[in-house]
């Protein structure tokens, strides 16, 4: 080859290159055309409302450089003040997912074929117009729950195309409770509860810190109520057969026999009327309760549940005895055949014992109670096959995934004579019975509003530069719908006229105003009046058909999981790797067992065993505890998907194989238990993927708990010795240097001492905080398979540990680096990569590190994660990541850095102002999110700080502070209410 | 050792450098195939990341670590025999030092390999090196690690130099028989060596100094190794009796391995006249002694944690003899302490067979005895929440083969290419009885 062959060839191999190989061009924004507010490395927040469940809290996303790169809490947003779930902060995962459908996808004999969104829309046009002009009522539509403009909207196209409103499908839809409040307040409506007044609390079984309601909205409250005031503490008791998240946060959980929690609120009922309790409210309506109440003795109620009579008398005199107690109902699924039953007593209660029923609130009512029973549901599909229907549009629902698969859903999507559209962003099980998916803007991408309660109002606009060409499903709906009689340019014009005509807005400015906010309360909700419609004989009829509670050998029951709620999250990685509050168990889905039970069965911890019902089987394998009652078994819904997308699909087992696919009778609600169970052991067995290595702390100063009246004697003796026991609260300051004690001198700090103080007595264990961390700080996601081999990366992990001696208790411990002043991991590190900063903070030098991991070893809290491997973030993925942190590559040691780039924002910007950094200024992403404010962080320097005071509180304690690593992290011990 | 003549001294090791047969070279070529294992396994690890092996969270450090313990510890009774030995004069010591010795250059040439198999970025391991750069920054002198890398690498110069040393006179002896290019090589390899009076009495001096100078290093350079772990704060690591527990251990594997691998030697090379049965007996009597050692350290720990009333202790040792690990932890009492007392009946020290199996049984004891120290102490450490497990993964194996192999391939070819026995110091005991009495 010569000289000019040579240069031929290497010049066309270079235009090839730059020709062929560089990518389309994709650009979320240009600094040719970018817009007024983006300024390259700042961050712009847009408030938004998160759409993940109905509850609708308020958000802010972090936009930077075009992309949203996180979502946090939106504090001015009246529901949630700020904080927000994992599963909130997850709706990111969605925007982001590699399985996000790019194109509609149409269903031929080939199987599926992309085609565009112009044809999509005109398919739609034609379809829909062909079965208008066939007759009525051909075009259905099924519609999670949605704001009411959107709501409206559809119910305006359906009319053109002669067809009726749109049936809302919730898989929790609170049949129960809604039955339960038209029963007793004659009012079919899902109130709110201002729990945080109550001076007793009693729940059967609501998970309201998990998914009951609006758990952001209740997590926030209970913890107002139920922290440590003035030496006191609210009781609340969680009567029920299944110990969930906010059963292990109760004072006592108190177990009862399945099925039998509506004869303890019953007999509750009886003994108010007993006492005369709500005399205020008339004798006519009392008199038919009490008569249909009488069965219910204390010796009948002690029977039936298995409760103790110490237990019984104590609840009755605190309940009897409270100013403004309040009671609350089953869980999300209320699964429980006598859910109703149960539901109505507690509202019975509620009203004898505070006739002025204060703490329920019918103005601020929950947007899901929008949403259809399951009876209607269910009767949807079978008239999908009985009547004449040529189409049916679903907006983002999932039944075939969310209902028994007995249900008919299959049956109704399969035939042939049906056109099926699916507006939906994922490849779902509903999607893939579908003729036609069409997916739409997701809601951060989109205008729009959605109220979580009635009388607010809360917007949602476009957060980022678009990914994908998805239209808003409003807009499609508008040109397909309507041909020349528009009822407006756009959806965002139509949202904008519906807002101004509905007076939530008054003009444009007000628009802008409210879009800032995000959401702020309704001036103009119709305020629901006072007056109760009591219907006694009704109430009476219902309460005294019950006789006595089903005994059975094994139950079943499948309760809603905090991470992937009805199974919308189970595509989304860190829900799916952030283990279960209660299991620790990741990525899987294991069925738990009583160890009783287990025993009883012959079956050891990861066995897989086959369940049996009528309605099917299922496969899965064994998780044994001490959270479920003996002889009942308990799932959690969301995971064993059959479509979804490559985290969900084939990750875990879905519990509703095994459920009854027919609705309460009374309620209309679901059955998420069924006591007609078989199980056998299939003799094979799966490891599970939790992330303990002990259930117990063995005696060691970890998660340390305190009594109340112990604390309140106030007899916290000095300890100054130098054993686990005795060893005295060091700072991690100058002053907790103790010549006797240290080898090295102190750290001399420089202004700052950064240190976070973490209340475990208000830590309900939730997780959000992981799921912030993981968003802020671009930690990889590991994969079943890693968490299996112990290689999780999560920075901040909230420890479960239960009580050696009553195994039900737990006591949440977040763990996290805890920035100690004698850091063991410093010292032994050959080349410095961690490094003790001059405001106190344990630095890792990422490009230092040479990966020894001699510091994870000598780190006695282990919350060092070492990266195994190159973790990877499947495109778009990678488009979330945060650009203030570094990503991580292989062979390097990281951890926790107190946020440090947020520290270092603060610094600039009080260096800009002259001034030092405030206390408070400094908000590290777990401790954004927390729902309870169980974490505070700041400067010790500062004397005045939050820190630096709640440090000097009896319960202050350092985990293992005897080893002298003097950690920057301080715990208030828990504090237990003796029961 | 009346039939032994300076003659017969020199015949029987020039004997063995006889040109190999066909069968030597296939075991070359098998051993080196088994390095070449090793290095692919190497090279995917660090083309994937360190999560090729089994460690895990709390279980940061496998079997590289275990391996490196256990093949510094194989190190360190070459030196002490040829130079604490020699220092006491102890005659018997002379048939076994050269290939104790070599043994030793071999052993730390590996255990040094394995800290570097075991670096997440071994490719930015010159961050360990104090070298100037712009940025002032220095390695820290504070961590033990670093002490480590400063007592390797002495050992390792150190006793090359005290090998080669030995190895001039009977290098000169080499060339002063070879013809051709063997010759050209050992007139380089043999540095003018004329056996002159003058050389003789620089080389006794310089032979004298380094074992004097090597001696401290028996004791420290495994003392360092085990501040490794004693200066670290996980419980089952962090305790004094450390240094003395390591370096009986040490010498304890080392004299096990000169077993294993003189008992062979003496056989094929027919050495029975130069290594005799009471050297033999001699090794095996001193492994009585350093069992006892390493089984007093056993106990000693055993009732430290008890004593302590430490929670954490006591738990890490109640684990050790009944956790999931509790057959390493048997394997390391039995195999170290409890089998080697069989030598204790004359019969079993002057059986050769006995003699092998037992000092592979110490071999094997002795790193399981590193495993039990160095997975143990972290896999129960203070976090209860962090407890873990830890097995090797297929590609720890692999590199564990290449390791063996490259050992046993250096030795091979040390064997039939250089004298495994010191003619010299052979020679030397047929006037004196002892070494060189300068």
């Amino acid at each position: 080859m010569n000289r000019r062959t040579f240069l031929k060839i290497a010049g066309m191999g270079s235009i090839s290159l730059a020709a062929g190989c560089s990518p389309a061009e994709k650009n979320l924004f240009s600094l040719v055309h970018a817009p007024d507010d983006m300024v390259t490395g700042k961050a712009t927040w847009y408030a938004s409302t998160c759409r993940e469940c109905p509850a609708g809290c308020g958000v802010l996303a972090k936009n930077r450089e075009g992309r949203i790169i996180k979502v946090e809490g939106n504090p001015l947003h009246p529901i949630n003040k700020g904080k927000l779930c994992m599963r909130g902060q997850a709706a990111l995962q969605a925007v982001y997912n590699p399985d996000r459908l790019k194109t509609p996808l149409l269903r031929d004999k080939n199987g599926w074929q992309p085609i565009s969104f112009a044809k999509a829309q005109s398919m739609l046009k034609y379809k829909t117009h062909d079965a208008a002009q066939k007759g009525s009522d051909r075009v259905r539509m099924l519609t999670e729950v949605v704001g009411n403009s959107q709501l409206s909207l559809f119910t305006d196209a359906l009319k053109q195309w002669n067809a009726p409103a749109p049936l809302i499908f919730e898989p929790f839809a609170y049949e129960t409770l809604k039955t339960a409040n038209e029963t007793v307040f004659g009012r079919k409506e899902l109130m709110s509860y201002n729990m945080q007044d109550a001076d007793v609390l009693v729940s059967f079984g609501a998970d309201f810190l998990e998914t009951w309601l609006s758990p952001v909205e209740y997590a926030h409250k209970f913890k107002t109520m139920h922290a440590l005031k003035n030496g006191q503490k609210v009781p609340f008791y969680h009567i029920g057969p299944v110990q969930s998240l906010t059963g292990a946060n109760a004072d006592s959980w108190v177990q009862c026999n399945p099925g039998s929690e509506c004869i303890v609120a019953l007999g509750l009922v009886r003994q108010a009327l007993d006492i005369r309790k709500g005399k205020q409210l008339p004798w006519s309506f009392r008199k038919p309760l009490f008569q249909a109440t009488a069965p219910y003795t204390q010796d009948r109620v002690l029977e039936a549940s298995g409760l103790s009579l110490a237990f019984y008398e104590k609840l009755v005199i605190e309940l009897m005895g409270a100013r403004k107690p309040l009671l609350l109902g089953t869980d999300t699924g209320a699964g429980d055949k006598k859910g109703l039953q149960t539901n109505v007593a507690v509202n019975l209660l509620n009203l004898l014992l505070d006739p002025n029923l204060t703490l329920l609130d019918f103005n601020n009512r929950h947007r899901v109670e929008i949403a259809a029973a399951r009876s209607e549901v269910l009767q949807f599909f079978k008239s999908l096959q009985s009547d004449a229907v040529d189409l049916l549009i679903l907006n983002n629902t999932n039944p075939a995934f969310s209902l028994p698969p007995k249900s008919g859903v299959k049956e109704a999507l399969e035939q042939d004579d049906l056109f099926v559209v699916s507006f939906n962003n994922f490849m779902d099980e509903t999607s893939q019975l579908a003729d036609l998916i069409f997916p739409v803007a997701m809601p951060l991408e989109t205008w729009d509003e959605y109220s979580g309660w009635q009388a607010v109002n809360s917007t949602l606009q476009p957060a980022m530069g678009r990914l994908t060409p998805t239209p808003h499903i409003g807009d499609v709906i508008l040109d397909t719908a309507f041909e020349n009689q528009k009822p407006a340019e756009n959806y965002k014009t139509y949202l904008f006229s519906r807002l101004v005509a509905d007076r939530k807005i008054i003009d444009e400015k007000d628009w802008v105003r409210l879009l800032q906010v995000g959401g702020a309360a309704d001036s103009t909700a119709t305020r629901n009046s006072a007056e109760l419609d009591l219907k006694p004989q009704k109430i009476a009829a219902l309460i005294s058909q019950l006789v006595k509670a089903d005994a059975t050998d094994l139950a079943f029951s499948a309760i809603p999981s905090i991470r992937f709620f009805d199974g919308r999250g189970a595509n989304k990685p860190w829900l799916c790797e952030i283990a279960d509050p209660l299991t620790r168990v990741a990525w899987q889905s294991p069925v738990s067992m009583h160890p009783d039970t287990a025993k009883a069965q012959n079956i050891v911890q990861g066995d897989i065993i086959q369940i049996e019902s009528q309605w099917g089987n299922l496969e899965a394998p064994v998780y044994v505890n001490e959270f479920v009652r003996p002889s009942l078994l308990v799932m959690n819904i969301g995971q064993g998907h059959q479509a979804y997308g490559r985290y969900a699909l084939g990750k875990g087992v879905n519990p509703l194989a095994i459920l009854p696919p027919e609705a309460n009778t009374e309620s209309g609600g679901p059955l998420f238990s069924t006591d007609q169970i078989k199980i056998r052991s299939t003799g094979r067995t799966q490891k599970l993927a939790y992330m303990y290595g002990s259930r117990t702390q063995h005696e060691r100063p970890f998660a340390l708990t305190v009594g109340l009246t112990e604390l309140n004697q106030g007899k916290m003796p000095q300890k100054t010795g130098l054993t686990m026991e005795d060893f005295p609260l060091t700072l991690p300051l100058p002053e907790g240097y103790d010549p006797k004690r240290d080898f090295y001198p102190p750290h001399d700090h420089e202004k700052y001492r950064w240190a976070m103080v973490v209340d475990l007595d208000r830590c309900i264990g939730c997780g959000a905080c992981t799921a912030a961390c993981y968003a802020e700080n671009n930690i990889g996601i590991v994969g079943e398979k890693r968490v299996l081999e112990g290689r999780e990366m999560t920075w901040l992990s909230i420890e479960r540990f239960q009580d050696p001696h009553q195994k039900s208790k737990v006591t949440f411990l977040p763990m996290l680096c805890q920035h100690c002043d004698n850091a063991p991991c410093e010292s032994v590190c050959p080349v410095y990569a961690p490094h003790h900063s001059k405001e106190g903070i344990n630095n890792q030098i990422y490009n230092r590190c040479i990966g020894t991991r001699y510091c994870v070893q000598n780190c006695p809290y282990k919350v060092r994660r070492f990266n195994w491997f190159d973790w990877r973030w499947p495109d778009p993925m990678n488009v979330q990541l945060n650009p203030d942190v570094t990503v991580r590559s292989k062979g390097v040691m990281e951890k926790c850095s107190f946020c440090i780039q947020r520290i270092k924002v603060a610094h600039s910007n009080a260096n800009n102002e002259k001034r030092p950094i405030r206390d408070g200024e400094v908000i590290p992403a777990c401790v954004q999110t927390c729902p309870t404010d169980a974490l505070v962080f700041g400067s010790l320097m500062d004397k005045q700080s939050r820190v630096r005071k709640l440090v000097a509180d009896p319960r202050a304690y350092q985990a293992m502070g005897y080893l002298n690593t003097k950690p920057a992290v301080i715990y208030l011990k828990k504090v237990l209410r003796e029961a | 050792m009346p039939e032994l003549t300076y003659a017969s001294i020199d015949q029987t090791v020039l004997n063995t450098l006889t040109p190999p047969k066909r069968y030597y070279w296939a075991i070359v070529a098998v051993l080196f195939l088994g390095v070449l294992v090793g290095a692919a396994c190497w090279a995917y690890q660090i083309f994937v990341g360190i999560g090729a092996g089994g460690q895990n969270n709390p279980v940061a450090w496998g079997t590289y670590l275990i391996n490196f313990v256990f093949w510094v510890g194989i190190a360190h009774s070459g030196t002490l025999i040829s130079a604490i030995l020699h220092l006491f004069r102890a005659g018997w010591r002379n048939p076994i030092a050269r290939a104790a010795e070599t043994m030793t250059v071999f052993a730390v040439c590996i255990a040094g390999l394995f800290p570097f198999i075991h670096l997440g970025r071994v490719w930015q391991v010159m961050y360990m090196i104090p070298y100037p750069n712009q940025r002032l920054l220095w390695p820290n002198f504070l961590s033990p690690l670093m002490f480590d890398v400063i007592a390797i690498s002495t050992y390792l110069t150190v006793s090359s130099l005290f090998w080669y040393t030995g190895l001039l006179p009977d290098l000169a002896a080499i060339r002063d028989r070879a013809e051709g290019t063997r010759k050209k090589v050992f007139t380089i390899l043999a540095m003018g060596w004329t056996g002159a009076h003058e050389q003789w009495r620089h080389y006794t001096r310089g032979y004298l100094f380094f074992a004097a100078l090597a001696t401290p290093l028996v004791i420290s350079v495994h003392s360092v190794v085990s501040w490794d772990f004693a200066l670290g704060i996980v419980p089952g690591w962090h305790t004094t009796i450390f240094a003395p527990y390591f370096v009986a251990g040490a010498i304890h594997s080392g004299l096990a391995m000169v077993l294993t691998l003189m008992i062979p030697l003496r056989k094929i090379f027919s050495y029975q006249k130069i290594i005799t049965q009471s050297v033999l007996e001699n090794v095996a009597k001193t492994i009585v002694f350093t069992g006892l050692i390493v089984g007093f350290a056993y106990a000693t720990e055993f009732f430290i944690a008890w004593y302590s009333h430490n929670a954490v202790e006591i738990e890490q040792f109640r684990w050790r003899a009944t956790g999931e690990y509790r057959w390493g932890f048997y394997f390391m009492v039995v195999c170290n302490t409890l089998i080697p007392l069989l030598f204790l009946f004359k019969k079993v020290r002057t059986t050769i067979a006995s003699l092998f199996i037992i000092s592979l049984i110490v071999n094997f004891g002795m790193w399981w005895e590193r495993f039990v120290i160095i997975i143990g102490g972290v896999a129960r450490g203070f976090s209860p929440h962090a407890w873990g497990l830890y097995a090797p993964s297929l590609i720890e194996y692999g590199i564990m083969l290449g390791a063996f192999s490259l050992f046993f391939f250096l030795f091979l070819l040390f064997a039939k290419h250089l004298p495994s026995v010191s003619m010299t110091e052979m020679k030397e005991t047929l006037d004196h009885g002892g070494s060189h009495a300068g």
